[in-house]
């Protein structure tokens, strides 16, 4: 009975030395960290956080949605590879497994001086560091003529949710032989390969039910990821059916009009009987808010994740300017396991290791035709660098494509249970 | 002599009831909590619990074996560009270390 005293009073006294040890936290309180966004980045961030910090620090989740529905393989949903219900997860796993605390609420604002985020039921939370991993908001004006009241006839179903369902169903209900126009975004966008991929899905679709049917890609850009190797594939599964022309070639969209299906270019004026509008995009706009942005998107600390602008705050995922990285979901989770290493370092002392990046981005062509792309990355003082990489070849043969198939659904697995349990 | 072959019997007893903790040894500048770190890098495709679903199962991996395929990705004798990139930049410390750590997971 007196070793268990002493053993637990030694203890103790080791914990307050590290409390005192600590600028700023209160005596006896727990370190805090509040994380807003419960996606790819957010989640994976706050889970890394509580799991590793065993219960020294106190995390705080602010996430809008009770339910995250993943951007990643919502396009295989659309060529009826996956239901729905399948791409949709819970913060049930967090919150039991690894006592984070869940707030399911919209942050409406920071106050980096008081380091609070006031939420919307007027509640506010105070914070040791703060992680913003917001994802994207649609630039509308970036296109002439969209705007959100034009997204139920041209979804852009570049945020999930039923969005996607909307944009199935329109595919699903296009007349037959009929038009579909896809205008990708223009660089730096939310997955590079996701415009190019949904084309892939729904020709799939076409393919089955509606075989006449044509697909026309007006792109802003000139040029595209794994350009290649999409129209290989294209060329193979859809002949004929997909047309992509380049702004180059069609000069530039200058206006769009939701109510007659109309895409006015310099070169053609294109009808369409369905569509998808995916307009440019920035960082949510609590990163605005909280004054970590500069334009669009946020500078950060290639070793570290933190904001430029605020040592206190870490912006995550497809809000932050992490180039070399694509903003992919792979991205995010990578970036938010620096970032979680480094927050625990610097509020209990435990040891930072050096920061290590990496990516990689399946795509599905066909039926069991996958593609991937991927890099390593490292810290340098300008940027996170890419170290090396690869691509899947042209010409590959089809077992390797099936294994590809076969290993995205893996990783698909494999990244939610690692956000979410 | 006789005192001789009984000393040689002590030392392999010694030796062979030791092998794991020799295995161990040889793990150059493994570290846990490093390997610990470095697996986050792993389950973001290799799924913690172990589903072995497209991707193969590496929880309760034998160190051998984990050292084995590791290096045979590395000098990209076995295919696979996503791992032959994850090998390429691991070095031995890394190596040992995830060795380790998957050593002590159920
Ligand atoms: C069609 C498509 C296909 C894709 N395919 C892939 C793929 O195959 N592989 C891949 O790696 N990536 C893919 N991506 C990209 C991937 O979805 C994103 O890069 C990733 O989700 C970014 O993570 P994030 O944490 O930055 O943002 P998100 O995952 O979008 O998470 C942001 C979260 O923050 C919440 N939020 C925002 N603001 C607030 C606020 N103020 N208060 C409370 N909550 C807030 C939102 O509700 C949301 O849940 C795809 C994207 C699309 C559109």
């Amino acid at each position: 009975m007196t070793k268990m005293k002493r053993r637990t009073f030694v203890g103790l006294a080791a914990a307050t030395t590290t409390a005192l040890s600590m600028p700023s936290i209160a005596f006896g309180a727990l370190p805090r960290v509040v994380v807003i966004g419960g996606g790819a980045g957010g989640a994976t961030a706050a889970k890394y956080i509580a799991k590793d910090s065993k219960g020294a620090i106190d995390v705080t989740l602010v996430e809008a949605s009770k339910r995250y529905y993943t951007c990643f393989f919502s396009n295989l949903y659309l060529g009826d590879f996956r239901a729905y219900g399948s791409i949709g997860h819970n913060y049930y796993g967090l919150a039991v497994n690894h006592g984070v605390n869940m707030v399911h609420e919209w942050a409406l604002s920071v106050n980096n001086a008081a380091k609070k985020v006031n939420l919307g039921s007027g509640e506010s939370i105070s914070y040791d560091k703060l992680v913003i991993s917001p994802g994207i908001d649609l630039k509308f004006e970036s296109v002439n003529g969209y705007s959100a009241e034009a997204q139920s006839k041209m979804p852009h179903a570049w945020k999930s949710g039923t969005q996607v369902q909307l944009l199935k169903n329109q595919v699903k209900g296009m007349k037959k032989g009929g038009t579909f126009v896809m205008v990708p975004p223009p660089n730096p966008y939310r997955c590079p390969p996701g415009p190019y991929e949904r084309v892939s899905m729904i020709a799939h679709q076409f393919k089955k039910s509606n075989p006449t049917a044509k697909i026309v890609i007006l792109d802003p850009k000139n040029k595209f990821s794994k350009q290649g190797l999409f129209m290989e594939g294209w060329q193979k599964h859809y002949p004929g059916m997909i047309e992509w022309i380049s702004a180059e070639t069609h000069g530039g969209i200058k206006k769009i009009n939701a109510a007659t299906m109309e895409f006015e270019t310099d070169l053609d004026t294109f009808k369409a009987d369905a569509a998808s509008v995916v307009p440019a995009q920035r960082a949510g706009r609590i990163a605005m808010n909280a004054g970590v942005n500069n334009g669009d998107w946020c500078p950060i600390v290639p070793a570290s994740m933190q904001a430029q602008a605020d040592e206190n705050i870490y912006v995550l995922g497809d809000a932050s300017i992490a180039k070399s990285m694509p903003k992919s979901g792979f991205s995010a989770n990578s970036q938010a396991k620096v970032a979680a290493n480094h927050i625990r370092g610097s509020l209990t002392g435990s040891k930072v290791f050096t920061p290590r990046f990496a990516n990689t981005c399946w795509s599905l062509v066909a039926t069991n035709d996958g593609i991937k792309v991927g890099a390593n990355y490292k810290a340098t003082d300008e940027k996170i660098d890419k170290t090396s990489g690869f691509i899947s070849k042209t010409g590959e043969d089809s077992n390797l494509r099936k294994a590809t198939y076969e290993e995205s659904i893996g990783w698909y697995s494999g990244i939610t249970s690692d956000m979410f349990s | 002599m006789k005192s001789k072959s009984i000393l040689l019997l002590i030392f392999l007893c010694f030796f062979l009831t030791n092998k794991l903790y020799a295995e161990q040894n040889q793990l150059v500048g493994a570290d846990a909590d490093y390997g610990e770190h470095l697996f986050g890098e792993c389950v973001t495709c290799h799924n913690s619990t172990g589903l072995g679903q497209g991707i193969p199962k590496i929880t309760g991996m034998k160190t051998s074996h984990f050292i084995t395929k590791i290096l045979a990705y590395k000098t990209k004798e076995k295919e696979n560009a996503v791992m032959q990139m994850v090998a390429e930049r691991l070095g031995e410390e890394e190596i040992n270390s995830l060795a380790l750590y998957l050593s002590k997971l159920k």
